[in-house]
């Protein structure tokens, strides 16, 4: 197909302002699908993301759309819109020529609109804004406008105007997509240059690769080469997602389609490679995009010891399908044998970590989240540290090193206050802020990205009753005053307990996370002694009062296997719990070392 | 929905030798008490007639020959008539021989259904030793636990009893019910002791799965007893029993010298026994086996193989022995280690015990004493570990029952 009936874009939005509603509206105007064929959010296909209504992989879809009697075809990429999948839009960026910018007239400018419209900018992508859901009464399109001209300097005064949920607009939208967006250029003859932009596992097809073509032509059974990891394969089949997977016999310039070969795990694959023919090669690569950043950690144990393999296999076929998480073997003092796992964020985790207990029926037991610290040695040599149980003592390094993150807060101008005091508390440093417009604020603040892992989004929310939006980014590693918070239980110390944290909350911390495990740690025969601790300095304590009355079980008639059972249940119920010297901790627990502190 | 199937899924267990006890499940109560997880049926609209023929028929063929004990269980045994009681008891009689063998034979009572006649029916009919479910002598409890009869009743059935001449005579009662008090109990408990000098039960309320109780604790409605209080009510009734000479032969058990239940030791010596009924359950060898807990398939299971064998529990080595300690350390003598092994049908080398350490961790922290010699060293609860003795079991069950889960209990098809 001639390219200059082609057009490439991105709808890049914040989360909830419709991309996917919009999507669905374009796909059903064109005529690619039926609407009673229509689900909606048609390309959202996983449970998960249809039960949490969030995009995790960017899909692409086709659309065939008739301006003044010619024929076009629109390769539009769906992107993700939480800031834990910001990698995802990046890779979708390189595929495009242009984006849609959706913004929810109600809502206005959020933070994530603006994450994603700098990333369009910075991919030097024409960008549409596109004002949507105007068909609510409290829509506001004119200050919207206004907040996208003032936060992103785009001239925002002929945004189009739609309601995607009634399908309103939604042509002129298909319509300024071809007038606005260049045509991909790029010459059919040229050696192959092809950009993988995803990849998705399917548990019959195997890995299907996600492409755009930037030059030459890919015909099926080509024998293509991986540029950067130097595989080759086959093409064994090749099409186009109308929106289902179309076969084709080839795909030339600027057209976006995918290809399966025999891939076996998404591992083998590079997202950002170069493909090209075998027979053919390019001169060179297409510029890659960049590996996920891991920005949490956590370990994950099987709850039974023995089901470590288990837990293994079940991480290699998570992996095939979602490559942008990574696991290694770790051990524990504590805990023994379990995965060290890297995510891009907290939801990102808790997904992982559903579909491994959902899909692969696992039971275990997840040490708090943390993130990544550097030490410096004497030498001036700098180590990664992988988890807070693994920090060498104080004698063995200069300085600890932690990821500061550069947030950027859209919120009402009356909030800004309250915002500024939760950043500092958070041991924020003042950056900037912006206003939008006279009642929207960017507010921006350098803030630990340990600070805002886990509760600072919450804050932000309920501080600004829910309008308050944000966005972060790595800044780098910079060194503070930290130490590590140590838990004794009964006198041994818990390496899965432990954390790194900033030497004026260590008092207080300490005793916020006793005072936690008090109420997690069932009772025992025994009594349990907690101990919070900085080095040999104790910072709190606590004990677990024994056991004194259970018993009971009246026995007789000789049912003993069913009252056996009953008994099994009570060991069964610490199914999730791991037993550390002979002191039984419930999952939970393992998690109190987070959370906010005691005032 | 499962139809009850033609014939029972299981294999019955062998019929074990002479001189096994021997347990005869009535399923049949006046009501459902709210508390009860024990298999039983309002006994309304019943066939009773036709269950004790169904019992014979089963016994002829698992039996044993000339128990050493028979007991009476259910349900609410004194419910049946005396002519069934008749002739349930004098069809066994036929059967095994009873009468001659036993040392010990026992019924189980409740207050609505035992009056003197039924008492001397019963002392006729070759049962001497009465246990009387009295639990309690607060109207408004008894009517909270959702049993037919008044705090009165349990002290004129026992007295009933004593003056039919029964002269093993035991109570059943229950402590740390919702509002019960210290005094209450002691009250309770010294009414009662004036009564039954021989034996006495004292269990402490548990809220069980599928019971109305657990429902309720779990909406709220019901609060447990706080464990201070608990531990109150139990120590209460071993001083208690103690003046009234009835000594703590087991943990929740009292009874006058050579008063103690020889059936009921059977069981927590981890020994072999035989149940007839629905919901019964036998133990020959290591193996487990145990009758539906529902009529209908019972019945009808009878009626065409002679046996109603539901399912089969054959827990491995480790788990035998875990059962042994958890068992024999009810008991206020303790427990000898090797008779532990005997019991579990334990194979291995006696140094490699795997009991044996757990039990010594729980010497270490006060909860379990030895005594005697190396040799013939002996086990038992200490005073502090006899009220958690519970959760002891679970210690034992949980480090020698290995990994593996719970294997359902397979229940009879709804009725
Ligand atoms: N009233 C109204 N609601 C809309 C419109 N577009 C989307 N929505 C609703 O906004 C919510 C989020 O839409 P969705 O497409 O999932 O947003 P995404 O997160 O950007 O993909 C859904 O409940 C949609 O029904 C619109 O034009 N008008
Ligand atoms: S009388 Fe005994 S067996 Fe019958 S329902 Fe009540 S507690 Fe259960
Ligand atoms: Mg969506």
């Amino acid at each position: 197909m001639n390219t200059g009936q082609i057009r490439n874009f991105a709808i890049v939005a914040h989360i909830d302002h419709g991309k996917s509603t919009l999507a669905d509206r374009m796909l059903e105007q064109s005529g690619a699908v039926k609407k009673r064929d229509m689900k909606a959010q048609l390309l959202d296909d996983m449970d998960l993301e249809r039960e949490r209504g969030i995009t995790i992989k960017a899909h692409a879809v086709t659309i065939p759309h008739k301006k003044d009697g010619v024929d076009f075809l629109l390769n539009m990429i769906d992107t993700p819109g939480h800031v834990d999948f910001n990698y995802e839009v990046e890779k979708s960026m390189q595929a495009c020529e242009g984006a849609i910018l959706l913004v929810d007239a109600s809502q206005g400018v959020e933070a994530q609109t603006v994450a994603n419209a700098y990333l369009a900018i910075e991919a030097d992508l024409e960008v549409i804004p596109v004002l949507n859901k105007t068909d609510l009464a409290h829509a506001r399109p004119d200050e919207v406008a206004e907040e996208i001209e003032n936060s992103l300097g785009i001239d925002a005064t002929d945004a189009l105007r739609v309601s995607a949920k009634s399908g309103e607009g939604v042509t002129e939208v298909l319509d300024s997509i071809i007038d606005r967006i260049p045509p991909p250029t790029g010459d059919s003859n040229a050696p192959l240059q092809a950009l993988i932009f995803d990849a998705v596992y399917n548990e019959y097809r195997g890995v299907i690769v996600y492409l755009r073509v930037m030059e030459g032509t890919l015909n099926r059974r080509d024998k293509v080469l991986m540029m950067g990891s130097g595989k080759v394969y086959e093409a064994v089949e090749i099409g186009t997602f109308r929106p289902k997977m179309t076969p084709c016999e080839a795909l030339g310039p600027g057209e976006v389609g995918y290809f399966i070969s025999n891939i076996k795990t998404l591992g083998d694959l590079r997202i950002g490679d170069t493909l090209t023919l075998q027979g053919k090669p390019a001169q060179g690569m297409l510029p890659g995009y960049a590996e996920p950043k891991h920005m949490v950690f956590a370990d994950f144990y099987p709850t039974n010891p023995g089901e470590f393999e288990e837990m293994r296999e079940a991480l290699e076929t998570l992996l095939l399908s979602d490559s942008s998480f990574s696991y290694e073997p770790v051990t524990s003092d504590a805990l023994g044998f379990g995965f060290r796992c890297g995510f891009l964020g907290l939801l990102h985790m808790e997904i992982i970590q559903e579909r491994l207990e959902r899909e692969h029926d696992l039971d275990m037991i997840q040490t708090a989240p943390s993130v990544t610290y550097k030490i410096k040695r004497k030498s001036g040599e700098e180590e990664w540290v992988l988890s807070p149980g693994a920090l060498p003592n104080p004698d063995q390094y200069e300085e600890i090193l932690e990821p500061i993150v550069r947030v950027s807060m859209l919120i009402p101008a009356e909030y800004v206050g309250v915002m500024m005091t939760i950043a500092t508390e958070h041991r924020g440093v003042y950056v900037r802020q912006d206003y939008l417009s006279t009642t929207r604020v960017q507010l921006v603040f350098d803030i630990p990205l340990a600070e805002i892992m886990y509760d600072f989004y919450d804050k932000l929310k309920s501080a600004t009753r829910g309008y308050g939006t944000m966005n972060y980014d790595l800044q780098g590693y910079f060194a503070d005053d930290l130490v590590k918070l140590l838990i004794l239980v009964n006198a041994k110390e818990v390496d899965a307990l432990s954390s790194i944290v900033h030497k004026s909350r260590a008092d207080i911390r300490g005793r916020t996370v006793i005072k936690k495990l008090r109420k997690e740690i069932p009772r025992h025969l025994f009594e349990v002694r907690l101990q919070a601790a900085v080095g040999s300095r104790i910072l709190a304590r606590e004990s677990i009062a024994p056991l004194r009355k259970d018993v009971t079980a009246k026995c007789y008639g000789g049912d003993i296997s069913r009252k056996r059972k009953l008994l099994e249940k009570q060991k069964a119920g610490k199914r999730k719990m791991r037993q550390v010297g002979n002191v039984d901790i419930p999952q939970k627990a393992f998690l109190s070392v987070l959370g906010s502190d005691d005032k | 929905m499962t139809f009850p199937r033609t014939s029972p899924p299981a294999a019955p267990l062998p019929r074990p030798e002479p001189g096994t006890a021997l347990y005869v499940h009535l399923p049949f109560c006046a009501t459902k008490c709210h508390y009860c997880d024990f298999f039983s049926v309002p006994a309304e609209g019943q066939d009773l007639e036709g269950m004790v023929e169904s019992i014979l028929k089963e016994a002829a063929q698992r039996a044993p020959r000339a128990p050493k004990t028979l007991f009476l269980g259910g349900g609410t045994p004194s419910l049946l008539p005396a002519n069934l009681l008749q002739r349930l008891l004098d069809g066994l009689q036929e059967l095994t021989g009873w009468r001659e063998s036993v040392e010990e034979a026992s019924a189980e009572c409740n207050p609505e259904s035992l009056d003197s006649d039924k008492a001397k029916a019963l002392l006729d009919l070759g049962i001497p030793r009465l246990s009387v479910g009295v639990q309690a002598l607060d109207d408004e409890v008894l009517e909270l636990f959702g049993r037919v009869h008044k705090g009165q009743d349990g002290l004129r059935a026992l007295e009933a009893a004593r003056d039919a001449g029964v002269a093993q005579l035991s109570a059943d009662m229950i402590y740390a019910w919702p509002g019960q008090t210290l005094k209450r109990w002691e009250d309770d408990l010294g009414a009662v002791l004036e009564l039954t000098t021989q034996h006495l039960s004292a269990y402490n309320l548990t809220y069980e799965e599928d019971t109305r109780f657990k429902r309720w604790l779990d909406q709220g409605r019901l609060s447990k007893a706080p464990e201070d209080l608990e531990l109150a009510l139990f120590e209460v009734a071993r001083e208690l029993c103690g003046a009234a000479g009835l000594a703590p032969y087991e943990v929740s058990n009292y009874s006058l010298s050579g008063h103690e239940c020889k059936h009921n030791i059977n069981y927590w010596q981890n020994g072999t026994y035989l149940g007839l009924g629905p919901g019964a359950v036998s133990k020959v060898g290591p193996v487990r086996a145990g009758n539906p807990r529902g009529i209908a398939s019972y019945l009808k299971w009878i009626d065409t193989c002679g046996h109603a064998t539901q399912w089969r529990d054959e827990p491995d080595e480790s788990t035998r022995l875990a059962e042994g300690w958890w068992l024999g350390l009810r008991l206020a003598e303790g427990l000898d280690p090797a008779a532990v092994r005997t019991a579990a049908h334990w194979q291995g080398d006696p140094a490699q015990d795997p009991a044996l350490p757990v039990a010594r961790e729980l010497v270490d922290l006060g909860l379990l004493e030895t005594s005697g010699q190396e040799a013939h060293e002996r086990f038992r609860l200490t005073p502090k570990g006899r009220p958690v003795a519970d959760a002891i079991a679970v210690q034992f069950l949980r480090q020698l029952g290995g990994n593996q889960d719970p294997k359902p209990t397979p229940e009879g098809p709804l009725e």
